[in-house]
């Protein structure tokens, strides 16, 4: 109340340049990062051609990428695949990560921290290091090729318990007098992780269902390696790469190849919208709890 | 309702430190047993072990003559109140106080009815739908204790719930917990490091520090009994005055010396000095604020400047400094003070104390013990 109207101005007009800067910075990286998909999703619609044009809007309008990427492709059994990973790696993964947390957080026993360091570090080694070794053991048991889904599915889960940094972090937060009281009030050590812990838990078992579910759909050089080749083993992202992965095959899947890409994304943009509420507090969750 | 005994019981931490040494109490049923003593002497720790929630080390904790020092706090059948309350924030106030029946599995019907009995009782019908976060300390501390009285527990188990609170609420839960202790009936362990809470709620006190008992007794045993100078000094508010000085006897009667006077010990410490025949010896002696009086005899009595008059309302609390520049607290009833007499008692002026010999401790130098334990 101090500052002179004609400061006030001044001041105002300040905010106002600034603001306006900002807002065409943000725009701009904004549609430097829609474009990709933009262009995506024009090309995933296109009739008049299967193969790259050299312009973006399509002619003609259609679904017949759509209708062929189902009809004369695999495409369905690699994103059945990739759906059906998705849904054993969130389910076990959730679990095992949420058990481990909670076990690093509540208990205290002889090479707790030890282990705590050895995961941390092994956690530092790109996972494909392990690639081969993991085919090879895979292979023994049959898991490969057209197996590779219950293959895929132990990979990902195998590793699980290492990602317990982050719930963990969460379940720290959480007062120890909770599971005290709880216990005197009569729980098991199993109720008081069910009927406590779990609930107020919400945002980090929806981050870690997400995060899950979501790494099968991306990845590429387990699945490619894992499947070697075989369709009936693939997941949306070896299967779509497999299907523009020759000259010939790239003019005439290109089209379809891009449908595919947009209809992955579906599932996961499903599930967030759902989730989202939770997701963002899941992630900012153990800074804010009071 | 139960019979708690604590037979030799001692905890190690893993890291090696000794929080609790060779606890032997019996509690008996119905009895509301506090304990009281400075910050880290081991009261947390003892009240866990009874709980179920800390391991024991060694020794043994029987509760209704059954050995639970391998039983799951589960199956104790004790309940807990904790200091920072503990309630849980997802549930409501209802739910939290129900929580523990649910776990038994009791019909809804019956829950409904519990919760609801309860909750008059602590007056916190209205807040049965809302969410602990929206709830003051005070109302809070409520809830904590009706999810603790809900199942109708053997022992109840208080740690420090009132010290989250603001003085004035902590003085009424303090007098409602006293008529709820009447409700409920049965065996209270009650943990505080706060000797005023000790002395209004126990019916027993248990006296700790570093890990040790110091003394077990009534208040009034404590209080006018105290077994060593630590016990002397920690119960009562202000805290008694001690000193070093010396007990001589001439022609059968002891006197004390202090501060270059000479004072009888008079009435029944007299007696039991004589009974006991103490050899005379430097002593600490300790008198409590309120046992020392204004003198009137200039040559036996103690002279003291008055350094700070302190007006609590019904008494004044004088600190005064003797001839060797020992401070003494000094407490005087305003009561039976004339205006001349209060006038005199300010900052700079220079007055007599004395004392009778039956209000006298008597501590050894060196064990610091009571000279008539
Ligand atoms: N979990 C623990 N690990 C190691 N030492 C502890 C632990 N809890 C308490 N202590 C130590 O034990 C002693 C007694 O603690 P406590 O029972 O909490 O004291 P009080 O409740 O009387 O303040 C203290 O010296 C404290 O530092
Ligand atoms: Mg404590």
């Amino acid at each position: 109340m101090t500052t002179t109207p004609k400061k006030h101005m001044g001041l105002k007009a300040k905010e106002r340049l600034s603001n306006t800067i900002i807002y065409i910075l943000l725009i701009t990286i904004s549609i430097v990062w829609l474009i990709p998909f933009i262009f995506l999703v024009f090309e995933s619609f296109r009739v008049e051609s299967t193969y790259q044009v050299g312009y973006v809007v399509p002619k003609q309008f259609g679904l017949d990428n759509y209708i062929n990427l189902f009809t004369k492709t695999d495409f369905p059994i690699w994103f059945k695949n990739t759906f059906i990973i998705g849904l054993f790696a969130s389910v076990i993964q959730t679990i095992i990560v949420l058990c481990m947390s909670y076990t690093l957080s509540r208990l205290r026993f002889k090479g707790r921290k030890l282990l705590m360091n050895v995961m941390l570090v092994l956690g530092f080694f790109p996972g494909f290091l392990s690639m081969i070794i993991l085919y090879k053991v895979l292979s023994w048991f049959n898991l490969t090729s057209a197996n590779s889904v219950p293959g895929l599915i132990l990979v990902y889960v195998a590793s699980s318990g290492m990602g317990y940094y982050v719930s963990k972090g969460f379940f720290d937060t959480i007062s120890r007098s909770l599971d005290e009281a709880a216990r005197v009030d009569g729980a098991t050590r199993f109720q008081v992780f069910t009927k406590i812990i779990m609930p107020l838990s919400k945002p980090i078992v929806i981050y870690t269902i997400l995060t899950a579910f979501m790494a099968p759909w991306g990845d590429f050089m387990f699945a490619k390696y894992i499947s070697h080749a075989t369709s009936a083993g693939m997941n949306v992202a070896v299967g779509l790469q497999y299907l523009i992965s020759t000259p010939q095959n790239l003019s005439a899947y290109y089209t379809m190849f891009c449908a595919g890409g947009v209809l992955v994304a579906i599932p996961i943009t499903i599930l967030f919208m759902c989730l989202q509420r939770y997701y963002v507090e899941g992630v900012t969750g153990g800074a804010v709890k009071g | 309702m139960a019979r708690v005994k604590l037979t030799d019981v001692k905890k190690v931490y893993d890291n090696n430190v000794v929080a609790v040494h060779d606890f032997n109490l019996d509690i008996a049923d119905k009895e509301f047993i506090v304990f009281v003593g400075p910050s880290g002497c081991g009261k947390s720790t003892t009240l866990r072990m009874v709980a179920g929630l800390e391991e024991i080390s060694s020794g043994t904790v029987e509760i209704d003559g059954v050995v639970v020092n391998d039983l799951q706090p589960k199956d104790r059948d004790i309940s807990m109140v904790f200091q920072n309350y503990a309630l849980y924030p997802h549930l409501t106030v209802f739910e939290n106080i129900a929580f523990p029946l649910r776990l038994q599995k009791v019909p809804q019907e019956e829950v409904f009815k519990k919760v609801t009995e309860v909750s008059e009782i602590l007056g916190i019908t209205e807040y049965l739908n809302r969410k602990p976060r929206a709830l003051s300390g005070g109302q809070r501390q409520r809830v904590a204790i009706g999810r603790a009285m809900v199942r109708n527990p053997k022992v109840f188990l208080m740690d420090e719930p009132l010290s989250n609170l603001d003085a004035k609420l902590r003085n009424q839960m303090r007098a409602e917990i006293i008529l709820l202790r009447k409700r409920i009936d049965t065996t209270f362990i009650y943990v505080t490091h706060d000797q005023t809470e000790a002395m209004t709620l126990g019916d027993r006190i248990v006296i700790m520090k570093d890990g040790y008992i110091q003394q077990v007794g009534t208040p009034d045993e404590v209080f006018d009994q105290p077994k060593n100078l630590f016990v002397a000094e920690f119960i009562g508010a202000p805290k008694m005055n001690t000193f070093r000085t010396n007990l001589i006897k001439e022609n059968g009667e002891y006197y004390v010396t202090p501060f270059g006077s000479k004072l009888l010990v008079d009435g029944l410490k007299g007696e039991e000095l004589k009974k006991r025949k103490i050899e005379p010896q430097e002593v600490i002696l300790g008198v409590r604020p309120e046992h020392m009086v204004l003198g009137k005899d200039a040559d036996n009595d103690i002279d003291a400047k008055i350094l700070v008059n302190e007006m609590m309302g019904s008494e004044l609390h004088l600190h005064v400094v003797t001839n060797d520049n020992t401070e003494l607290i000094v407490r005087v009833p305003t009561v039976d003070l004339s205006h001349e007499e209060r006038a005199k008692l300010t900052s700079g002026n220079e007055f007599h104390i004395t004392f009778k010999g039956n209000v006298m401790n008597f501590f050894d130098v060196e064990s610091e013990e009571n000279l008539l334990n």
